[in-house]
């Protein structure tokens, strides 16, 4: 349960997937500071990525009574008042004191509503941070989905909607399955409908934006039988092997494609020739060992020499997805090179 | 003014002992408030004459607790005790120790909580912080604990004594413990296994209270035994109880005993 190097608040990363379904309104169960906080965070974070909507997040803003005598009653109340403004789906999220109290939230989100009532258990205090909290909401909402019959599609499972270029990486990595042919079946979840979340189990293969999202992945593998790639392709080598693995995963020649792309790879080293020589390192952003590999593959291909003296270069975490990420990234690297 | 807190096993007869003790302190010519800080709200019904009187939390879920008067909590029962029920949540929700805090927020800012004797009837154990709010603050400064000699009873003070000497650890607690009282279950040498019990935590037994029929005949006619047969040996046990304590100013930190030692000392006096 407790995730060593995860932290931030439960809470904050359930509504980064909740706040991120249409008609949805988020309903957190608990003291009014435990929504307010996270509704400034979110509508700033919504802002810069230029949705000026705010969020749709509700409090059931608990006090001492409720604290003392049950917030269950208050709860099932204010589902009822939400439920009258016909969202498409309203999430539950619980927090520290309703889980403190033992609250049985589970019990009063089972009760007869006209609209579909998802309850999100996210106590922080239990021991988990942002990501228990993304995963849990995956995890919860995709409990109503019904199995069905397999397209050959795929479903992206777990994006990050908090990081700079969500939609960037979105494109890119619909641009590389279309080079092999294959749909995106469901955005799970990124800008998603409630009617999508139920087609969840078409998806013959599942992309996971990133390792922390295994447990989705097996989740998903379990409920719907669907198998999935750990990662959205990173790196110059890793976007050509992705290629090959959702081929043959789908029993597609993908030569053409991965040909095509390499292509696409070698023009792009071309039109950053200006860098070659330069000395550069790498500025004291937190990394890991695997996602610095991406920069010493960068440097090699485009003949840069790593230097304590060096020009210092971004190498943001997460690593910008594919090819065009990697075009984004280089831009960045021409700029501080002065090339 | 004496601040006393009265804790110990559920059913070993805390609110009995109180409201006798409450009843035995008022005839000496006290001013005595009892609050029961309890969610069963029964502390103070013999006192009443049977009545439950409304509780704090009662009242704050129903009105709020801006409007809350003195006259709202406070009620009068035999021979002057003034009675306080905490009351709290329906068994099953809420939290019921966030509310003996607010309770007791609501006892001070009303300004409730002044008498000759202050006694606090506290549920069986300190089963959370809240619960705990009695020895805290500097509200109760001196703890009885009542047990009989059965292990189970004596295992749930020894316990008590864990949070006392936790408490009484920090710099300006003023919580101590200030003897143990035996409700006796008529137990073989239950008299000398309790005094034992007590000296080994470093305290004393202050009052040994024999078990007797005239308690469950006051108890069935709502009243305490000294208001129900004032002349039996039994209401001059609590008069006695009530003169221990207004004497009494031995006051210990306690040192809880290991469950192992616990176990053998009863098993001693069982032989």
């Amino acid at each position: 349960m407790t995730s060593l190097y995860d932290d931030g608040c439960t809470l904050t990363g359930a509504l980064s997937v909740t706040t991120e379904i249409a008609r949805c309104i988020t309903l957190i169960h608990g003291p009014s500071g435990c929504a307010h906080h996270n509704f400034s965070l979110l509508h700033a974070l919504h802002a810069a990525q230029g949705r000026m909507v705010p969020p749709l997040l509700i409090s059931t803003d608990m006090t001492e009574k409720e604290v003392i005598f049950g917030g269950e009653r208050l709860l099932e109340e204010t589902i009822r008042s939400v439920v009258k403004r016909r969202p498409d789906l309203v999430c539950v999220l619980s927090t520290c004191v309703t889980a403190t109290i033992g609250d049985d939230v589970d019990a009063v989100c089972h009760g007869s509503y006209q609209t579909p009532v998802v309850h999100i258990p996210t106590g922080g205090f239990i021991g988990g941070g942002f990501l228990d909290g993304h995963i849990q909401a995956l995890v919860s909402l995709s409990l109503p989905a019904k199995e069905s019959e397999k397209t050959p599609s795929v479903n992206l499972i777990g994006e990050k909607t908090l990081e700079y270029e969500v939609n960037e990486h979105y494109q890119e990595i619909k641009r590389l399955l279309s080079l092999v042919g294959v749909p995106v079946n469901v955005r799970f979840v990124s800008g998603t409908t409630f009617h999508d979340l139920a087609h969840l189990g078409r998806a013959s293969l599942n992309i996971l934006r990133d390792p922390s999202m295994v447990p989705v992945g097996e989740h998903l593998k379990r409920e719907f039988g669907t198998p999935f790639i750990e990662s959205f392709p990173l790196g110059m080598e890793g976007t050509l092997r992705f290629l090959e693995r959702v081929g043959s995963h789908f029993s597609i020649d993908v030569t053409g494609a991965v040909t095509g792309e390499e292509a696409i790879q070698k023009a792009m080293v071309q039109d950053f020739s200006s860098l070659k020589g330069k000395r550069i390192i790498f500025d004291a952003s937190p990394m890991t060992d695997v996602h610095s590999c991406y920069g010493y593959e960068l440097a090699e291909m485009l003949e840069l020499e790593i230097h304590e003296q060096g020009d210092p270069v971004p190498l943001p975490d997460p690593f910008p997805v594919g090819t065009s990420g990697i075009r984004r990234l280089l831009q960045r690297w021409r700029r501080r090179c002065h090339a | 003014m004496k601040q006393i807190a009265l804790y110990g096993k559920g059913g070993i007869g805390k609110s009995t002992t109180s409201a006798n003790l409450s009843a035995a302190l008022s005839e000496q010519g006290l001013d005595v408030l009892q609050i029961g800080c309890d969610p069963k709200r029964d502390s103070t019904r013999m006192l009443m004459q049977g009545r439950l009187i409304p509780t704090v939390m009662d009242l704050v879920r129903e009105q709020g607790d801006r409007t809350l008067t003195l006259e709202d909590v406070v009620y009068r029962g035999y021979h002057g005790v003034r009675c306080v029920e905490a009351g709290g949540p329906e068994p099953g929700v809420g939290c019921a120790g966030r509310g003996i805090i607010a309770t007791f927020q609501i006892l001070e800012r009303l300004g409730a909580l002044r008498a000759d004797v202050v006694v606090y009837d506290v549920l069986g154990d300190v089963v959370c912080g809240g619960f705990a709010m009695p020895m805290r603050e500097g509200y109760a400064e001196e703890v009885y604990l009542v047990t009989s000699g059965e292990l189970m009873s004596l295992y749930a003070a020894n316990n008590i004594c864990k949070a006392i000497s936790r408490l009484s650890s920090r710099a300006r607690s003023r919580c101590r413990l200030a003897g143990v009282i035996c409700n006796a279950k008529n137990l073989p040498r239950e008299e000398e296994l309790v005094a034992e019990f007590a000296q080994k935590i470093g305290s004393s037994m202050v009052q040994f209270i024999p078990r007797d029929q005239v308690v469950q005949q006051a108890e069935l006619n709502k009243k305490t035994v000294v208001q129900y047969a004032p002349a039996s040996g039994q209401a001059e046990i609590y008069r006695s109880l009530a003169r221990q304590i207004t004497g009494n100013c031995r006051l210990d930190i306690p040192v809880p005993l290991e469950i192992e030692d616990l176990e053998a000392l009863a098993y001693d006096f069982s032989l």
